[in-house]
Order: structure tokens, then sequence, then C-alpha cells
């Protein structure tokens, strides 16, 4: 009786969370354009999730956007796991509430173009930040760095390290993360091509999960005895490689560098466990974010090369696949760590 | 409740208690030492000290949630709140030993104390409320997912001191070799299992999970029974939560215990522990989450594909409860 009764509490339990989903679905379609006029522009932006620092820094910037340009109100909201489904309610809350820019960090590209299509027939001028949604209709694509940029930033890093040669290994996190592959792809040809006595042995993924990723990091270490260097390629498994480094008691045998948030890698930058932390300036990127948006909503194009703020003074904009370039790559070491508060 | 005759009861008091290991134990330590012998000629390091001591580490937190999940299952409950759980006892533990800097004894007791709490919520609405423990759990899941996200404001915490290494992974966390975090995991499941085999408030948990209502009428006080069973589970995702954060890394994010829930039932369903309650053992639990740690660990260092390692937990899971459910029909037929 006991497992037939769970199991039907279940079913009725997904199947209530299902419907709950559809019914939200059609909701949209009637709202009109309304964005002449008004002396305030609404800028919105949703990112993938809210309560990590990276988004957080690019609220930040973001704010600081809004607060220079004047005419601009930043509105931040995400799902506070990176959920394609409760992003979209977000989107489409945003939506509902006729804002003049609506971008987007999507978690899920493909479903979320048709949801940027309601906007725009709405009358919001739709955009793309962090993450791309290519086959939608954005106006603009907000670029942190291009993949070559952070892809040979990486390597140049780690391979400075190692010497210019030996075995490393990547321990990446979400197998079908797109930015990340995009990035892997480039570190597979770079290496190949800049340093032919270098070896990537092996790729794994970890997940979201620290724990994961430093166990995983040690277990390639003990797999291949000659490995020297380890890539963490996002926020979650950077300081997980320099910390399994450091667990081994091989701080100065095997070098890691990552993509990692400053404040978190600080403790392993400064130890050694941790090369370099390959990043960008994220709060620059919510400015240039906030920027994009409030240019869109008053329906202004970009120059091939934009004067943004004093420190953003010539960002690039190539006509051809509408995307803003922030700049290259930046390499945190423990040189600059202090310089960044997130 | 299996129906025993007048006539014979003095043959039944001999063999009351079942054999000290059940049959899926043996079977375990079978599939564990082959496999460990399999990877120990195939890689070039997986049977040395810096291979075996961390997947024990990594091993621990798990089968330490497990040993709560074995006992909450035989009652015929189950707990799919322990991953929120794990993250709020995490966080809070962690906030402290950033902003308070607490020393070891006084993060492992408020850990501890938080996790209890959070099972004293479980153990109440679910022995009083008389409502299905998964519709329970998953409510509170849900619940103490957004008291952790609270803890964590809007950000990671950052620069958490070594303090906790005794537990984690490094030089600290081993005495003569031995990770503390495993040695600890061992003794808790030992005895627990000395518990649930040989003290009647132990066979409680079997009567429970084998009808409740039989073992109410034998004397059973089952909501207390029930009551204690989901907050020892909470205390040791309490205690759990402290090897979480010292095998991690300095930063602790909102990822912190997602999923846990799904690898500790799988670990105790693997294990042999019958998920319709009654039947199981915390023993298994261990071996079972040995088994799906040397896995993961094998996959990475035999440089297979990563997802490979979900392919073969999913298949022990499926076997384990097909081999439970093949013992049930022989029990039944007998």
């Amino acid at each position: 009786m006991r497992p037939r009764f769970a199991a039907a509490v279940a079913l009725t339990a997904t199947a209530a969370i299902a419907l709950t989903g559809c019914t939200k679905k059609n909701e949209t379609d009637t709202a009109g354009g309304t964005d002449a006029g008004s002396k305030t522009y609404k800028v919105a932006f949703v990112p993938k999730l809210q309560g990590v620092p990276y988004f957080e820094a690019m609220n930040a910037g973001g704010k600081e956007a809004a607060a220079a340009l004047g005419n601009v109100e930043w509105l931040y909201q995400g799902p506070t796991q990176a959920d394609a489904a409760a992003q979209a309610d977000i989107v489409r809350s945003y939506i509902q509430q006729k804002v003049d820019a609506l971008i987007v960090a999507p978690n899920d590209p493909d479903s979320m173009a048709p949801l940027l299509q309601q906007a725009k027939d709405a009358g919001i001028h739709v955009a793309t930040a962090d993450t791309d949604a290519p086959s939608s209709v954005r106006e603009v694509f907000v670029n942190q760095a291009t993949a070559e940029g952070i892809g040979q930033g990486l390597t140049d890093a780690l391979l400075k390290a190692m010497g210019g040669k030996g075995k490393y290994a990547i321990v990446s996190c979400g197998q079908t993360a797109e930015n990340l592959n995009s990035w892997i792809e480039v570190q597979k040809a770079y290496t190949k091509e800049k340093y032919p006595e270098a070896q990537i042995v092996d790729i794994v993924y970890a997940g979201e999960d620290q724990a994961k990723a430093t166990q995983m990091a040690t277990d390639l270490m003990n797999a291949h005895p000659d490995l020297t260097g380890l890539v963490g390629e996002c926020t979650s498994s950077a300081p997980g490689v320099a910390q399994a480094v450091k667990d081994a008691g091989k701080i100065g045998k095997v070098f890691t560098v990552g993509l990692g948030t400053p404040q978190a890698m600080k403790p392993y930058l400064q130890d050694k466990s941790s090369t370099a932390a390959i990043l960008w300036d994220v709060e620059n990127l919510g400015y240039l974010t906030a920027w994009a948006g409030a240019q869109i909503a008053q329906g202004k194009p970009f120059a091939a090369t934009n004067n943004v703020s004093s420190e953003l003074s010539a960002v690039e904009y190539t006509e051809a696949d509408k995307m803003l370039l922030l700049g290259p790559a930046l390499a945190i070491t423990d040189q600059n760590v202090d310089q960044f508060n997130y | 409740m299996s129906v025993t005759t007048a006539e014979k009861p003095a043959v039944r008091t001999t063999k009351v208690l079942p054999s000290p290991v059940t049959g899926q134990e043996i079977v375990l330590v079978g599939v564990i030492a082959i496999l460990w012998v399999a990877l120990w000629v195939s890689t070039p390091a997986f049977m040395t000290a810096g291979s075996i001591q961390p997947l024990l580490v990594a091993t621990a937190p798990v089968a330490l949630v497990g040993v709560g999940m074995t006992i909450v299952i035989i009652t015929g409950g189950i707990d799919v709140s322990v991953g929120a759980a794990i993250m709020v006892c995490s966080v809070l533990t962690a906030k402290l030993l950033v902003d308070a800097e607490v020393n070891l004894g006084v993060a492992v007791i408020v850990s501890v104390a938080a996790g209890g709490l959070l099972g004293l919520v479980n153990g109440v609405l679910i022995a009083y409320g008389r409502v299905h423990a998964i519709i329970i759990t998953f409510g509170t899941a849900n619940l103490f997912l957004f008291l952790g996200l609270q803890i964590f404001g809007s950000g990671t915490v950052n620069g958490i001191p070594g303090t906790l290494a005794f537990f984690g992974r490094g030089q600290d966390g081993r005495t003569f070799g031995v990770p503390h975090a495993f040695l600890i995991t061992l003794l808790i499941t030992a005895a627990a299992w000395w518990y649930l085999r040989h003290t009647a408030g132990g066979r409680h948990f079997f009567a429970i999970g084998g009808d409740a209502q039989a073992a109410r009428l034998a004397g059973v006080r089952v909501q207390r029974r029930v009551l204690l069973a989901y907050v020892l589970t909470g205390l040791l995702v309490g205690l759990a939560s402290c090897f979480v954060i010292a095998q991690g890394t300095s930063t602790l994010d909102q990822s912190v215990g997602s999923g846990k829930e799904l690898a500790v039932i799988a670990a105790v369903v693997i294990g042999g522990t019958s998920i319709m309650g009654g039947r199981g053992s915390v023993l298994g639990t261990l071996l079972g989450a040995l088994l799906v740690q040397s896995v993961a660990s094998g996959v990475t260092q035999l440089g297979w594909s990563s997802q490979l390692s979900d392919l073969f937990v999913g298949i022990f899971i499926i076997v384990a409860v097909g081999a439970d459910l093949l013992r049930a029909r022989a029990r039944r037929s007998r």
C-alpha cells in the first residue's frame, strides 16, 4: 500500500508542477508597444541566476551606469538556480511590465529565442549579454570576451608556468555549456599550434559541484603522475583544481589556472596553488550592458567604436554579428587581485 | 508481519535476529574488491595512499547522511530534504568560521545542532502530521533552500579558514594515514549497526517499517521512533556538512548540497535497504557509498568519459532494486 501511495503522490505532484508550468505560457500576447515619450527608460537585465558574485558584480556595474546616464532605470532579477524555466517566468513578467529594453543572459539560448520574439512583438527592445542566443531576434549581444581571448589567455597563463611544455588536463563544468565548450576548442587548437610540446591528456566534467571538481582533479593527478597543469574551466572548478593541488602537497609541481572570480581565487593565488585567474572586468560588463540597453531603448545605433565611459573609451561594435565586445580577457594574479571587490 | 504459530516459540527465539551481514553486503564487498583490483592493474596509481585517502574522504559525507537515511527508509519513510539541509548547515557554519572565527568544536556543535533542528521540523511534521514523508520533506526541502539562500545573502562565502582541515583531504585530515572523516563515519556506522541490531529500540524501526499498525499494537511508540529517525538524520547532516566544507574550497557557493539527497538515497538503495521499509542495513549503505565513489574515481583515472559514472550508478540502482524484489519474492514463496 505505502509505496503505491508514494508513487501516486509523486505523480500527482509532478503533474501539478507540469500544469502550472503550462498555464503561464500564453498570458502575454496582448501587450502593445509603448516606448516613446517617457524620459526615463526602463532597462531590465535577467541574469542566469542571481546571488552569485559574478552576476551581482554585473548588477553593480549596471547600477553605476544607470546613475551616470541619468535617464535609465536599471532593473535586475534572476532565478535562484540556473534554471531555464524559472528564468523564462522572470522574462515574461518583465514583458508584462513593458520595460523599454530587456537584456537576458540565457540559461538555454534555444528556449529563450521565442520569448525574445514575444518581447519584440510587445514593442520591447531585446538584447543578450554574457551568453548569446544567436538564433533570436536580439538587437545586440554584449560580449565579455571572444572565445579566442579566453581560450588563449588560459593557455598562455598555464603554459608560462609549466615552462611551455608538459601534460595538462581540464576540469570543466556542464558538459553542454556552449561557452565553456567553445573555449575548450580554442584551448585544444591553440595548444597544438603554439605549444607543440604540451598536451591535453583529459577533459572531465564536474557540474557546478566544487567538491566533485576537487575530487576529479585529485583523480586526474593520480591517473597521470607526470601531469604538471590543470585548468578549472568555470568559477566552481577554478578554486577546486587549486584546492586539489594544495591538498596533495603539489604546489610548485602542478600548476593551475582557471576562470575564477577574484575574491574566491585570492587565497589560492596567494599560496601559489593557482597561477592566474582569467576573467574580464565584470562590473564593466554590467556597465556596458546597461549602456547598450539605454542605446537600443532610445533607438540609437552603435558606432564601430563607442566611447561608453572613461574606463570603456573604445568599445568595438561589429555590425555583421551585431556584437559589442568588452575587450581583451584579464589575467588576475596575486599582484592585482586586491583591485577587485567581488 | 509473519504469523508465528504457537507450537514452536522456542525455535523462534534462537534465530530471532537476521544474520549479521546480508547477502547484499557480501555481494558489494565482492564487487568493490573486484573493481579495486581491476583499477589497481589498469591505472598507474589507484592503489596508492594518494588516491585511496581522498576517495575515502569523498565517500564520508554521503555515507554519514546515509546512516540516517537508512533508518528513515527502514521505517518506511524517506527524506528528500537532506541536500537542502546540508546547504543550510554548511552556509551557516561557513559564515561563522569567517565572521566569528569560531574554533573547530564550536563549528561542529553549531552545525550538528542546526541539522538536528531541521530534522526535528521534518520529524514532527511526519510523525504527528500523518502526511507521507515524501510530501513533507519535499516541502521542507524548498523551505530549507529558501532559508539557505537567505543566509547566503547575495554572494558566496569567501575566505573560509582552514579550521575544519581536521576533516579534510589534506595532511591535517589524517592520523597514521587514516582520514578522520572516514574514520568517524565508520565508527558511527558501526554504532548504528549495533543499535539497530541488538537493542529493542533499534528493532522497533524495522517493526514500524514492516507494519506500523502491528508495531503500535505490539507496544512500539511509533511516533516517537519516527521522530527520532528524522532527528538522527538531521544531526548526521550537520556533521556531514562540516565534512563538506572541509573537502570543498575556501569558497562556498549556492550549489553546495545540491543533488546530495539523490546521492544518499542511491547509496542506501544500492546497499540493499528495501525502499518499501522494514529491511535494511547501514553497513550496506556505507559500502554502497564507497562503490559509487570508487566508480566515479575509477572512471576519471581510467580516462573514460565523465558521464559513464552516472550510467554505472543507474545500473547499480536498478540491479539492487531488482535483487531486493527477487529476495522479497523468495521470502514470500518460502
